[in-house]
This record gives structure tokens, C-alpha cells and sequence, in this order.
């Protein structure tokens, strides 16, 4: 069962971080600040932040950013960030062409 | 205090959409997700079609209202760009069987009052230069178009959120409560208990089991459908992408990546566990498909695949009412796998049921106590 | 569809040693990997390897991959390779992309071994070319016979930044310095010690404040940290660098559990797959086994595999009854020796301050990376005798005991476990044979004899560089902080086979210096 989280809540002002602007996910360069509003704007977990600002989306998929985007949701939030789920793992584990995918072989080779 | 005018329990295109018009009429609105994820089910699992062509007759004139009323504003109104574009659906065809089938779709459509027509495979590749050659005509509405489906449910939560709706994700209802006549109390599965003026019920595949709380069911299934998603590529084109045979469809995104969904014939045999594990056969049978009315984008890395369960009802158009047997509750179900590009104007029809306003438009084909014997 | 008894993804040192023992038990056995080659983290790992003789203790990690390759190779498992795996799915199927084209497999058992990736930190520049994670430094130099810079600031004072920080040096890349916000080194002190008698400078309690270059990393600035690890204003230092490696840890590569909906638990810093002690999952017959279900190193990594791949066998009824069970037993035993002393995993984020017998631990070593010259002399291993003999200056509990077996005399007693400290035994009479020098994984044994006659002393220290030095090629005697101390004139420099290419060079220096002299360098390089 999921953790009841009620999504009603005052975050105070936004308070600016000097390192606002840094990029967290290369792929699809999102900013630490863009991270921080958008939990603030009611995106209070990994797969919502994915999807409203596609961090972890890129062609790596995740794989730099999914733990460092965690961690900045988690002190936006204001919890250790082992409560938050991370990314569904999905596949294909690696990019790969669709021309390869089309290509399915019956038997192994 | 749990108490509210308005429970919907569903967070996802249509309850949040509902949760926006609701609390922009000033009425206090709760809304309760099952999931940890606000749209976290076939709201953000889906192709982003927002067509009125292909739709049935029944379905028609919503879609044609949503186009015309709600989807060119929508960005504005909830001050966010949920990535609209409306530049026609382009309906494929390969074969003399299958332009026989797009014939029919135009037609009825036509019949309906829209701009669909036939088109030849010169005025296709006209609007679509990366068509095959295997193409041979389409089925074509200018007036159709596409949205990201990941941010539509958002802007509506983030919006809703603004206006004071009250979300709780993680809160799975398990039953309604009838009280002194009215359905007036939903039970969580952690024991809380809201009650409101008016109750709705918008979760998809899992309203069955909570409707059977009150005595109601609605004949639908559950069907596995997943999608693709490229990476980011050159932006070819904007129009959103059908087949006659239904074997894939699907748009380009803003992003620049292409989403795209697909059947391998055997979704409605997946075993129903509410998860999103996808098949194994599915990721090559969508490829397939796509390299065939597209051999261009042959070489497009696919980086992930995702899979997410439809509501089908057995005649695949929703179930949108304020039953007269449950005085209290409206349902908003069964949208049979085309909801998404209906999601505004259902949720303004729903919201409209909760408050005990007259629906905009006519909802009486969408009755729930419609499902009668066949003989 | 093809079926095999058992599919393991990953032909890294989990993979592979799962596929071994699941092979001997008489499965059939395919493994699948995304690389060129196998062996996974293996091939690249050129140090020797800590442990015991049954951990393959002082054997080098890419000889103990190749090993391991040839095992499972013996035993008809087969490996594919250029195969990465897109998806695990219900039954047990995978679907693996091989050429240009995607087939399905289908295992009665699955074993993941799907290793992990590295951690990055962000700092101002942090996107600039020339940060990179040190295991793909590492990769660079060591796979691909790539020199990833000139000038490097390694960020992490795990066993991972110091390991490949020596490897940087063993490339013929400069450290700038070994930076840690943590305020005590954090891998193993031998290795740390090597890198301190060099030169290198540790910095603990310390980040980067930010890369410098607009095209590329031309210069870093570190600063102290307060205990909420923000920097203290007025305490930044720049250095030149042109490469910045990031060892801040690993997390596990879960994608393939999380797909197939193996139940996940979370250690505080990521999602690891639930499971049993034989690394089955909360999905009947899927096993996790090495990093994937826990970072930890090569060596456990190893055993994991084995336990897994025994335990598939046992579920399959290719192993039965007390076979079964003595194999098991025999393979959690050496499972365990590996997880004692002061870096065990149960003991991650205590911080022990004294070993197993009470001896305090060096605080200099775990803050500047080098043991004090006179605090040394507290410890086992250390001892001023007449004569040649040998120095351990081993002063932390580690699972490693290789010294004990290499010496032909017994001069070297380890009393208890695999993770006590060496101890000399004077009586037993050293013949300068330097085995046990070579044999220290950790580089911190050394041959002195204080009586070298002409009132000095000679010190032989093991040397895993390249050039060599020559017998008679004068230089400078380094101290263990790598402070110059002495000219120093090289008497012998040995390297036999049964050393496995560490050379071991004498150097000649006044007594008085005998017991502080531990590294010598060119005088051209001081």
C-alpha cells in the first residue's frame, strides 16, 4: 500500500539557492531550481518531477541524475529521501533501434 | 476535518480535470488517489490523441466541443503548456480493405458534422512527407491534433491545487457508504472516512469494485495497451498518426520525441494485477508496425516502454451519470481506451453531474443502466 | 523459444562465478553481457586482490578474471557477449538484443548480476569535459589504454578513488590531491599510504567549490567544510588540474528487478531487491547476486555469485542433499571471513577508532593517509630487530592474510581471523626473500635492515612503476607523507615471477632514516 500523502501544504517562500541555475540532468538540461518548484508547485515525487520536467528522461535514463534528483526532492520535502520511490524500471535496460526490436528472432542465435 | 462538497476518487486526466472545474466554481473539492502518483495511471499512459475523427457517434460531439471550446485555450487557462497542437490526424491506409475501413470511419464522422474527408497518397505525403510509399491513402482530419499526456494531469492537479483542491495520494478507497439514502462517505483503506455533498467516482478499471459497494456494476474489462518512446529526434511533423488497421498511432513530440502505441493482438489476455509490467512481444510488434508506414525512423533509438490498463466497456463509450438509484454519487468511467482526448470536456460534463448542475452537453447516451440483454 | 536451466545477466564476477558453479552442478547455463568483453569491472582491476587464499588473496583482478572466464568456459557455459539484456519479464524470459536483431530466452532460473554505476556530485562546472566517474577513468587507462588527463584531482577517499588514484599515478598522471568531505579517509589505509608516500596531499573535510574552464576542466577550487558540510568562506585552495574523477560511491544497477516487479527495499541511498541470504528474490527462482543486491566489492561479489548459482542448482535438483548443503556452508563461511573487521558492510558508518585488539587506530592515517613515524612502532607488525627483516605496517582490520602464507620461514603469524594484524616473530630468522612484500596487497610491507654496514641502512620497498629504477641510479628517499628526506641510492632492484610484476627495489639511506624512508623517486621528478 502506498504512504497517504496530503498534497495540501505551505512551502513558505521560495528561498533562491545560489546554485539554482547548476544542471542536474544533462540529457534533457534541467536546472536544481527547476527541480525545487516544481516539487513546490505539487510534484512531490520522482515519477511526477519526471514527467513535468522530463529530468531522467534522456538517453542515459536516469542513470546520472536519478539519485541526485531524488535527494533534491527529498530536502524540498523535507524527508530522508529513502521514503521516495525511484523510477519504475522500464524496458528496454539499453537505447536501442527500433529497427533491432523489429527484428525478432525466433531462436536464439 | 474530512469534509468536503465535493470526494472524487481518481487522480487522474478526467478527476483532476473535474477537481479544476469544481473548485473554480468555488466548491470545496477532495480528491483521493489510490497511487502515489498523481495521473499515475492510463492518464499519463497513453498517445496524446486529441481526435474527434474515428470517434463514436455518441462520443463525437464531446470530442468536437473539447476541440472547439476547451484544448486550444487550455495552456492559458491553467498556466502551464501542456504541448497542444492541433494540425489534423492522418488515419493510414495500405490496402483497398483498408481504405474501405476509412471510408466507413469518414462517413460516419462526416455523418456526425466533422471535417473529415479521404485523401490520395499524393495529398498525404503533401501533409506527411515521411509517409512510405506503401501508403496509399488516409482518412484526414485537419481539426484533430495531439497533447502531452504527461502534462495534461498535472496542469489540471497543479491548477486544482492552486484553487484549494485537497489531494491525498496514497489514500486507496475501498468502499462507499450509503447513508439515510445517499451516497455520502467514502472509507479509505486506512480507516479514514470523507464525506461530501456529492461523491464521484473517476478510477478507471478499480470504479468496478467500488461502485459494487453500492450496489452498482458496469460491464467493462481491463486490457493491457503499452507505448514507446524515442529519443529525441529533428521535429519532422505535428500531425497525430492512426491506421486503418489500428496496429500503431502515435505523434511527435514537442521534445522532439516520437510516442507511439501499439497491439500485438493479445492484450486482452493479460492477467489483471493493476502493475505496469509490459509483454515481451509487444516492444517488437509496435516497431514493426511503425518501420512499415515509416521506414525513415527505422533507426531511432526506442529508450523506454511503458504499459498502462484501459477501462473497456462492453460498448466502448463511457459511463458518465448521477444514477438514480444512488442519489449523491456521479461516475465517470469506461472510457474504453479514447479518454484522454476527451479528458477536458468529461471532466467539465463530471463536474457539472457533482454539483447538480445541468451537463453542458447530452449525457443521456451515457447512462449507466444502459447495458441491456442483447435478445 | 530457447530454454536454458539457468540465464545470468552479467559476466562480471558475480555473473561469471555463478555460471561456474551452476555449470559444475551440471546446468546448462547461458550468461549475457552488453560488453565486448567479460569479466565486467574484472579486466580493468589491476591491483592485487585482498582476502585469503581461498578469496584469491594477491592474485590480480584482471588474472582472476581471466580465471574465472576460463572456469566457466571449462565447464560449457555459454557466454554471449555484445548482448545486452532490454528487459526481464514474467517466466523468466528475457528478451536480449544480439546483432542486429532481438531474441527471447527463457531460464528455469535467472540469476541478475547486473553490477552498478557510479555516483556523480554536481558542483559549479560539474558539466565541464574532464570530470568524469574515476571507475570510467579507469576503464580509460586500464581497458582502453587511454590516459583520461595530465594533472588529476581525485574527489573521494574510498577504496575506489584511492586504488584508481594510484593507477593514475601507475598511468603517469599527476594527483593533484585526494579531496573528502568526510573528515577521515574513507577506504582501506594501506591504500592510502600508498598514494601519501608518492607526495599526493589528502584533503579530508573538503569538496570542490567549483571546476574551473569555460571548453574544459583547467583548474578546481576545494574548501573546507563546516559540519553541515557547507563551505567555510576564506578556506578555498585552487589547483591546477585538468581532470577531476568523482569516487563517491556506487549505486545498484536494479533496473532489470524493478521491471520484472521484484519487491524493493531501500538501504537510504537507493532501492535494493529484497532477498534472501542465497540472493533469491521476492520472485521464486530470480536471484540478485554481487552489486546489484548491495554494494560491496569484487571478491564478495564472487561468492554472492556462487552462493546463487548453487542455490538455482539446489532448486532445480542438480545438487541435492548433503552435497548441497556442505557447498552452501562451505561458501557462506567464506562469504562471512570477508564481511569482518573494520570496513564491513555491517559496520558502515560506525567509526571504529580502535582494532580488534584495542590498538588505537592512526588518526594521521585516516587524515593525511600516513601513519606518524613514531606511532608506527605501536603495531604488530612493526618491530626494530637486528638484521634484515620485514615491516608490516599494517594497522587496520582488513580480510586480507596473504603475508602469513608467503613467508617460507613463518617469520609472519596473523593470530586469529583473517582480519587481525600481522605480527612479526623475530626467532623465526627472515632470509630476504621479499615474497611477503610482494604478496601484501596493501604495498605496506617492507624489508629493513638497519646493519647494512658503513653505518646505513637498506630498505626495500615494493615498486609498481614504470621505468624501473636501475641498481646504482641515485635518488631521493621519500618519507611516508612523501616528504623528501635523503639522496638515496638504489642497490637492488628484484623482480621474480612469484612476485607478479610488483619489483622490489632496495634503496640505501642512513640508518637513522630506515625506519622512515618508505618510497623513492627520481631526483629529476622531486
Amino acid at each position: 500500500m502506498n504512504m497517504s500523502v496530503d498534497r495540501t501544504r505551505d512551502f513558505g517562500e521560495y528561498v533562491p539557492a545560489p546554485d539554482d541555475d547548476i544542471i542536474i540532468c544533462r540529457c534533457e538540461e534541467v536546472t536544481k531550481g527547476e527541480i525545487r518548484r516544481a516539487v513546490r508547485d505539487g510534484m512531490f515525487n520522482v515519477h511526477e518531477v519526471r514527467r513535468f520536467l522530463r529530468c531522467g528522461m534522456g538517453l542515459c535514463q536516469g542513470q546520472t541524475c536519478a539519485r541526485l534528483v531524488r535527494t533534491l526532492i527529498a530536502r524540498e520535502l523535507g524527508v530522508p529521501p529513502g521514503v521516495l520511490d525511484e523510477a519504475t524500471g522500464r524496458a528496454p535496460a539499453r537505447p536501442t533501434e527500433m529497427y533491432v526490436f523489429a527484428n525478432e528472432k525466433m531462436e536464439g542465435i | 476535518m474530512n469534509t468536503s462538497d465535493v470526494v472524487i476518487i481518481g487522480a487522474g486526466a478526467i478527476g483532476s480535470a473535474a477537481a479544476y472545474y469544481l473548485a473554480k466554481r468555488g466548491l470545496s473539492v477532495t480528491v483521493l488517489e489510490k497511487g502515489a502518483c498523481v495521473g499515475g495511471g492510463g492518464s499519463s499512459r497513453n498517445g496524446g490523441g486529441v481526435r474527434q475523427s474515428g470517434r463514436h457517434s455518441a462520443e463525437l460531439p464531446l470530442a468536437m466541443y473539447g476541440v472547439k471550446n476547451l484544448w486550444p485555450g487550455l495552456s492559458d487557462e491553467l498556466g502551464m503548456d501542456i504541448e497542444y497542437y492541433q494540425e489534423g490526424n492522418l488515419r493510414l491506409g495500405k490496402t483497398e480493405a483498408h481504405m474501405k475501413i476509412l471510408q466507413g470511419l469518414t462517413d460516419s464522422c462526416a455523418a456526425g458534422g466533422l471535417d473529415m474527408c479521404l485523401i490520395d497518397q499524393k495529398q498525404a505525403r503533401e501533409i506527411c512527407p515521411y509517409l512510405s510509399e506503401d501508403v496509399i491513402g488516409a482518412g484526414w482530419c485537419p481539426t484533430d491534433g495531439h497533447a502531452n499526456p504527461m502534462l495534461v494531469t498535472l496542469a489540471y492537479y497543479r491548477a486544482a491545487r492552486r484553487l484549494g483542491a485537497r489531494y491525498i495520494t496514497g489514500a486507496e478507497v475501498t468502499r462507499l457508504r450509503k447513508l439515510r439514502g445517499r451516497v455520502s462517505e467514502v472509507v479509505t483503506a486506512d480507516g479514514e472516512v470523507y464525506s461530501a455533498g456529492s461523491i464521484a467516482v473517476v478510477a478507471g478499471y478499480d470504479s468496478r469494485k467500488l461502485l459494487a459497494s453500492v450496489g452498482l456494476d458496469i460491464p467493462m474489462s481491463p486490457i493491457l495497451m503499452e507505448c514507446i518512446v524515442t529519443e529525441e529526434a529533428p521535429h519532422m511533423f505535428w500531425q497525430m498518426l492512426g491506421t486503418a488497421m489500428a496496429d500503431f498511432y502515435g505523434h511527435q513530440s514537442k521534445h522532439g520525441s516520437f510516442v507511439f502505441g501499439g497491439a500485438h493482438g493479445y492484450e486482452p489476455y493479460a492477467a489483471y494485477d493493476g502493475g505496469t509490467r509490459g509483454a515481451s512481444i509487444s516492444v517488437p510488434s509496435t516497431c514493426r508496425a511503425i518501420i512499415g508506414y515509416f521506414p525513415v525512423l527505422r533507426g531511432l533509438k526506442i529508450v523506454r516502454s511503458w504499459a498502462g490498463w484501459l477501462d473497456d466497456c462492453a460498448d466502448h463509450i463511457p459511463v458518465m451519470d448521477n444514477p438514480r438509484e444512488t442519489p449523491g454519487l456521479t461516475i465517470g468511467c469506461g472510457f474504453s481506451g479514447h479518454g484522454f482526448g476527451i479528458s477536458p470536456v468529461a471532466g467539465a460534463l463530471l463536474a457539472d453531474l457533482a454539483s447538480g448542475e445541468t451537463p453542458t452537453l447530452d449525457v443521456s447516451k451515457f447512462r449507466y443502466d444502459r447495458f441491456r440483454a442483447k435478445i | 523459444m530457447t530454454r536454458y536451466d539457468l540465464i545470468v545477466v552479467g559476466a562480471g564476477p558475480a555473473g561469471l562465478s555463478a555460471a561456474a558453479e551452476a555449470a559444475a552442478a551440471g546446468m546448462r547455463t547461458a550468461v549475457f553481457d552488453e560488453n565486448l568483453k567479460p569479466g565486467g569491472q574484472l579486466f580493468k582491476q589491476i591491483h592485487k586482490f585482498f582476502g585469503s587464499k581461498e578469496h584469491k588473496a594477491k592474485i590480480r583482478g584482471m588474472n582472476i578474471g581471466a580465471e574465472l572466464l576460463g572456469e566457466a568456459e571449462r565447464l560449457g557455459v555459454e557466454v554471449f557477449l555484445s548482448s545486452p539484456v532490454m528487459g526481464l519479464y514474467k517466466d523468466r524470459e528475457v528478451l536480449v538484443r544480439q546483432g542486429d536483431g532481438v531474441c527471447r530466452y527463457k531460464g528455469d532460473a535467472v540469476i541478475v548480476a547486473t553490477g552498478a554505476s557510479e555516483n556523480m556530485l554536481t558542483f559549479p562546472g560539474w558539466t565541464l569535459p574532464g570530470v568524469m566517474g574515476a571507475g570510467a577513468a579507469q576503464t580509460m587507462m586500464n581497458v582502453n589504454r587511454v590516459r583520461p588527463g595530465d594533472r588529476v584531482l581525485m574527489l573521494g577517499s574510498g577504496n575506489v578513488g584511492l586504488v584508481v588514484g594510484f593507477q593514475l599515478l601507475q598511468a603517469g598522471c599527476s594527483l593533484a590531491a585526494v579531496v573528502d568531505a568526510a573528515p577521515r579517509v574513507g577506504g582501506y589505509g594501506v591504500h592510502a599510504a600508498k598514494l601519501a608516500r608518492t607526495g599526493v596531499p589528502f584533503y579530508l573535510s573538503h569538496t570542490i567549490v567549483r571546476a574551473e574552464g569555460t571548453d574544459r576542466v583547467t583548474g578546481v577550487v576545494i574548501g573546507e567544510v563546516d559540519g553541515k558540510w557547507n563551505v567555510i568562506s576564506g578556506t578555498e585552495k585552487r589547483f591546477e588540474a585538468d581532470t577531476i574523477c568523482i569516487a563517491v560511491g556506487l549505486s545498484s544497477s536494479t533496473q532489470l528487478l524493478k521491471m520484472a516487479g521484484c519487491e524493493m527495499r531501500d538501504d537510504g541511498a537507493g532501492r535494493l531487491p529484497v532477498c534472501a541470504d542465497d540472493g533469491e528474490t521476492s520472485i521464486p527462482r530470480v536471484y540478485a547476486a554481487g552489486d546489484v543486491s548491495g554494494i560491496e566489492e569484487a571478491s564478495s561479489a564472487m561468492l554472492e555469485g556462487r552462493i546463487s548459482g548453487a542455490a538455482a542448482a539446489g532448486a532445480l535438483g542438480f545438487i541435492t542433499g548433503d552435497a548441497l548443503l556442505s557447498r552452501k556452508a562451505e561458501l557462506e563461511a567464506a562469504l562471512e571471513s570477508l564481511r569482518e573487521g573494520m570496513f564491513a558492510p555491517k559496520n558502515r558508518g560506525k567509526l571504529p577508532d580502535k582494532t580488534d585488539v584495542g590498538l588505537p587506530v592512526s588518526a594521521s592515517l585516516l587524515s593525511r593517509g600516513y601513519l606518524g613515524d613514531a606511532e608506527v612502532f605501536e603495531y604488530p607488525g612493526v618491530k626494530r630487530a637486528s638484521g634484515l627483516h620485514p615491516v608490516m605496517e599494517c594497522t587496520q582490520n582488513i580480510p586480507c592474510d596473504p603475508c602469513r602464507d608467503a613467508c617460507p620461514k613463518g617469520c609472519i603469524k596473523v593470530r586469529g581471523g583473517i582480519v587481525s594484524l600481522p605480527e612479526l616473530d623475530e626467532a623465526a630468522g627472515c632470509v630476504g626473500c621479499g615474497l611477503c612484500v610482494a604478496a601484501c596487497s596493501g604495498q605496506s610491507i617492507f624489508l629493513v635492515n638497519e646493519n647494512a654496514g658503513d653505518g646505513g641502512a637498506e630498505v626495500t620497498i615494493p615498486y609498481e612503476f614504470l621505468p624501473l629504477p636501475e641498481k646504482g641510479e641515485r635518488g631521493v628517499a621519500l618519507s611516508r607523507s612523501g616528504a623528501a628526506l635523503c639522496p638515496a641510492e638504489i642497490t637492488d632492484v628484484k623482480l621474480l615471477p612469484a612476485y607478479d610484476k610488483t619489483a622490489l627495489v632496495t634503496l640505501r639511506v642512513p640508518t637513522a632514516l630506515a625506519m622512515k624512508a618508505r618510497f623513492w623517486k627520481r631526483e629529476a621528478s622531486v
